[in-house]
């Protein structure tokens, strides 16, 4: 005899918890199948743009992402900008650069912090999200903004940096660099954090190309790709640095690239303020876009972000279509939790950084007896965390 | 620039020779580090797999597009940087274009995409369902079809309760 249960958990949690869904199949503890359904936040956003001019779309752009909306503002206005054929001054492509890079520290730290949360290890997730408010109060002395910095507009940059900014910016990403050194140190000494992240969540090096995996999730499967030093936008023609890999292929690995790349961002930062060009930080354009057809890229925190333009002579688009690197990973999140354990759903799923996060509501089938039950994000976390105290 | 090029004429001219120069309708290079294409879809297939096995693996996404000539699919692949953009248009009344998933794993949430929100239906793909869209979503009404404006969405939902 079948039973179904259901849960209905939540209206949506814009904050950090949002809404997904996930239907697992699961044979004792190892889950067998995996179907996602996505879409609880989609806001039609695509559609939306076809009705706004440039500059209206500047805003909403600006609002797909809380956490990265600076690298999707800097692919639209990119895109706009080379339908226009007008040439960014290069103070304002440092400028971008360097927001870029805050983001993407202020992104890995939050990261690790919810990493940290996931396997139980709330200390760690205190000092992260601790340090995290130094970048934040960095981003905030440049752009005014905690979050949605709002950097960005067509032709150039909304800010200037001065010397007092930039001499506080370079004394607070030495703290970020020193402190993120001394967690790469703790993510790969400590026993909890092994045991929950070595040969979790493994994702091969073939199946990562196979399934078009991008980002710090990609790179962790030793994949050499990276946007900014393939197709290098703003300064990153420019600007020295490494793309950071590892070859352990699991959630280990994706913590350790996601680390040094922090690391890797300091310097950017450090190498942008010391070169920062002289001159203007923005040209006046045109409201009007000539008739184009622009591929914008950008490597976001999360991986490669890609924006399609096509305009048609007015001042609205007659097509924006934009690719968020979470809808990228989401195939590959799929490969790497069939076989593993329910224990691991959570850390595995916060592994790839997912944008709508945390899994509001999980339906469980178990293939033995067709048995059906419903658990949300936090009831699992707690299941996994004791789970492996057992072991 | 002149050796880049070169390289690029060099995949032009093997994508022309692999499909027929009748099936590649044109090809544009913009700019450094971009290409399009636009091939017939009868050949999409073996266009992808051609490009495939030189090196262009990464699917970025699938765009569908409408316009006025009609509604137009267009495959962002990528080999390190260089990006090839292949462009197919899609009769209105039929809109049915083969799949690629056996060649590129990843882009089968990609087509469940474009396939709910312009209603081009990719043959032999393994699951259609709704990704994106509520379970409840009117049959029919594609919203990135400029046919369907804001309005009439919201009229045909009210109807819906």
């Amino acid at each position: 005899m079948s039973s179904i249960i259901k849960i209905p958990f939540g209206p949506q949690h814009p904050a950090l918890k949002e809404p997904e869904n996930f239907m697992f199949k699961v044979d004792g503890e190892y889950v067998v199948d995996v179907t996602p359904r996505i879409g609880y936040a989609h806001r039609g956003i695509e559609k939306a743009l076809e009705d706004r001019t440039y500059i209206q779309d500047l805003y909403l752009i600006e609002r797909i992402c809380g956490i990265c909306s600076h690298a999707h503002t800097t692919c639209y206005t990119q895109a706009v900008e080379e339908a226009l054929k007008v040439d960014v001054p290069p103070r304002a492509k440092y400028i971008r650069t360097i927001v870029t890079e805050l983001e993407r520290i202020h992104n890995h730290y939050f990261w690790l912090g919810i990493v940290a949360h996931e396997i139980g290890f709330e200390t760690l997730f205190m000092y992260t999200w601790r340090d995290r408010e130094i970048v934040m109060d960095l981003l905030e002395l440049l752009s005014g903004n905690r979050v949605q910095y709002a950097m960005n507009m067509i032709g150039g940059v909304r800010r200037d940096i001065t010397p007092e900014i930039s001499s506080k910016i370079m004394k607070g990403v030495k703290v970020l660099g020193e402190r993120m050194k001394y967690y790469k140190k703790i993510c790969s000494d400590d026993k909890t954090i092994l045991a929950r992240s070595v040969n979790v969540g493994i994702l091969k090096t073939k199946d990562a190309i196979s399934l078009c995996a991008v980002g710090p999730t990609l790179r962790a499967s030793n994949v050499k790709r990276d946007v900014r030093a393939d197709d290098p936008y703003a300064a990153y023609d420019e600007i020295p640095f490494h793309v950071v890999t590892y070859d352990g292929c699991d959630v280990a690995s994706r913590i350790a690239t996601r680390c040094d790349e922090v690391i890797e961002s300091v310097e950017i930062i450090r190498y942008a303020l010391e070169h920062l060009p002289t001159g203007s930080i923005e040209v006046i354009v045109s409201r009007v876009v000539p008739p184009a057809e622009i591929i914008s890229r950008v490597e976001a925190p999360r991986g490669e972000n890609l924006h399609y333009l096509r305009s048609n002579g007015t001042d609205k688009p007659s097509r924006y279509k934009v690719r968020s690197p979470t809808l990228a990973n989401l195939t590959a999140l799929c490969k790497m939790l069939i076989g593993g354990y329910i224990a691991d759903i959570p850390i595995v799923i916060a592994g790839i950084d997912p944008c709508f996060c945390c899994m509001d509501r999980l339906t469980f089938v178990d293939i033995n007896n067709d048995e059906t039950w419903g658990w949300e994000g936090e009831k699992l976390r707690r299941y996994g965390i004791k789970w492996y105290k057992k072991q | 620039m002149n050796s880049l090029s070169k390289d690029y004429q060099d995949i032009i001219e093997r994508l022309k020779k692999e499909i027929g120069s009748e099936n590649l309708i044109g090809y544009e290079i913009p700019r450094p580090r971009r290409i399009w294409f636009s091939v017939r879809k009868e050949k999409l297939v073996d266009a992808i797999t051609h490009l495939v096995g030189k090196g262009f693996v990464h699917l970025s996404t699938i765009t569908g597009l409408e316009d006025e000539n009609g509604l137009e699919v267009i495959y962002h692949l990528n080999r390190k940087g260089l990006e090839a953009s292949l462009k197919v248009e899609v009769p209105v009344k039929q809109p049915v274009l083969p799949t690629i998933t056996p060649i590129i794993p990843g882009a089968i949430l990609y087509e469940r995409e474009v396939h709910e929100l312009l209603g081009v239906v990719f043959s032999g793909h393994p699951n259609l369902s709704l990704l994106i869209l509520p379970e409840d979503w009117p049959k029919g009404v594609y919203p990135l079809r400029k046919k369907w404006t804001h309005k009439e969405i919201k009229k045909k939902l009210s109807r819906r309760t």
